[in-house]
């Protein structure tokens, strides 16, 4: 092991990583509350006027479509055209893909930010599958923030990291491994350790730890979701990464969400394909 | 004429596609069925309802050589894709079966 990280570490530089968005664990602490009121996730949407733009822009488009004649100028007016799922998938959406566009290094941002929308995306639309419940919200934001771990080695052990990007397209093996043999730890661990510190739910802390190596935690449905849809998403290359590479799919995963890769897949692949287009025309 | 499913973003949608599949609202309820021409108004309906895709029947107006290419090219896109992948794990084996036939379609 060349350069360890430990988690003391990581948490300590996160400082100096752009703030993590509130409105991401404010939306998550709603989930909860299933009392939790329109007016209060429009308060909080409000406070961000960047997310607020982006949900307006959204409403707009669909009462143009609907012949209204007034522009929709508030949030909660927007809420009440476009519904709440829709309203808060997209503010977590814009919110989380703006944070990872500020988190990577510029010559990784372009991948790392179509990588993590098509792994959301998949994330939205594996998590119906799930044989058990599973909050498609937390899916999505475990989905958008499964490689920050990455990010963090790209800002804080460039060089390193780079050598391990190498040596895993040579060895054709994944790049955990290579990470684990030059860090101590991977990515997955790394981000799990991040998404702990600011606060997200142990669900989502464990899809993320796991999403690499998910056979042990299979049985819980998050864990399942973010493994499956990171595999579809270099499966499929919908973001022409030369890297993008799949070394194996968890069975114990794909079982949990009835999953057996017949004909039935195609129209997965097709949806999950179509809808990152639309997400990352909609936030670019 | 030969023609192919196609899942496309709703911005690509225009006036006189072919759905090739029912499209359903967020209650799965369909309200556009199969085999619909697009018109203006079914564009309105589609964005009001917030779809973000659909699936067309697109013309294939490739030749047989044409088609047979860009099968080669895609198959040899996914195996280098899957060149490290473990094979003798029947979920992973079907997974690349299933992703080459979506490319070679």
């Amino acid at each position: 092991m060349d350069i360890p990280v430990t988690q003391d570490g990581v948490v300590a530089s996160s400082e100096q990583l752009p703030v993590f968005p509130a409105l991401v664990t404010r939306i998550l602490a709603t989930l909860e509350d299933p009392d939790a009121s329109l007016t209060l996730l429009a308060q909080y949407i409000e406070h961000d006027p960047v997310i607020t733009a982006r949900v307006l822009s959204l409403a707009n488009r669909a009462a143009t479509h609907r012949r209204m004649d007034t522009a929709v100028s508030d949030v909660f007016t927007a809420i009440s055209l476009i519904g709440l799922a829709q309203v808060r998938q997209t503010a977590l959406m814009a919110s989380l893909s703006g944070f990872l566009d500020q988190v990577a290094p510029v010559t990784k941002r372009h991948y790392f930010w179509e990588h993590s929308v098509v792994v959301g995306v998949g994330c939205l639309e594996l998590a119906p599958h799930a044989m058990q419940p599973t909050n498609v919200d937390a899916a999505l934001i475990a989905g958008l923030l499964h490689d920050i771990g990455q990010l963090w080695l790209a800002r804080f052990r460039g060089e390193a990291f780079r050598r391990a990007c190498g040596d895993s397209q040579q060895s054709g093996a994944g790049i955990e491994h290579s990470e684990r043999a030059l860090f101590g730890v991977d990515h997955a661990c790394i981000g799990a350790w991040l998404a702990a510190h600011w606060g997200l739910s142990e669900a989502i802390v464990r899809a993320i730890a796991s999403h690499h190596a998910p056979d042990g935690q299979a049985d819980e449905p998050l864990v399942a979701v973010v493994h499956v849809a990171e595999v579809l998403s270099n499966a499929l290359d919908i973001t022409g990464n030369a890297e993008s590479r799949v070394t194996s799919v968890s069975a114990p995963c794909c079982a949990m969400l009835g999953l057996t890769w017949d004909d039935s897949a195609q129209q997965l692949f097709g949806r999950i394909e179509a809808r990152s287009r639309h997400a990352m025309g909609f936030l670019r | 004429m030969r023609t192919r499913k196609l899942y496309i973003p709703i911005a690509e949608a225009h006036v006189g596609m072919v759905l090739g599949e029912d499209v359903q609202d967020n209650y799965r309820r369909p309200y556009q069925p199969a085999g619909l021409t697009l018109s203006d108004e079914n564009l309105h309906q589609l964005a009001a309802n917030h779809a973000e895709f659909i699936c067309i029947l697109a013309p294939d107006e490739r030749s047989d050589d044409a088609i047979a290419d860009d099968a080669a090219a895609a198959t040899q896109r996914i195996q280098t894709i899957f060149q490290g992948a473990d094979l003798t794990q029947p979920a992973t084996a079907a997974l690349l079966q299933q992703v080459l036939l979506y490319r070679s379609a």
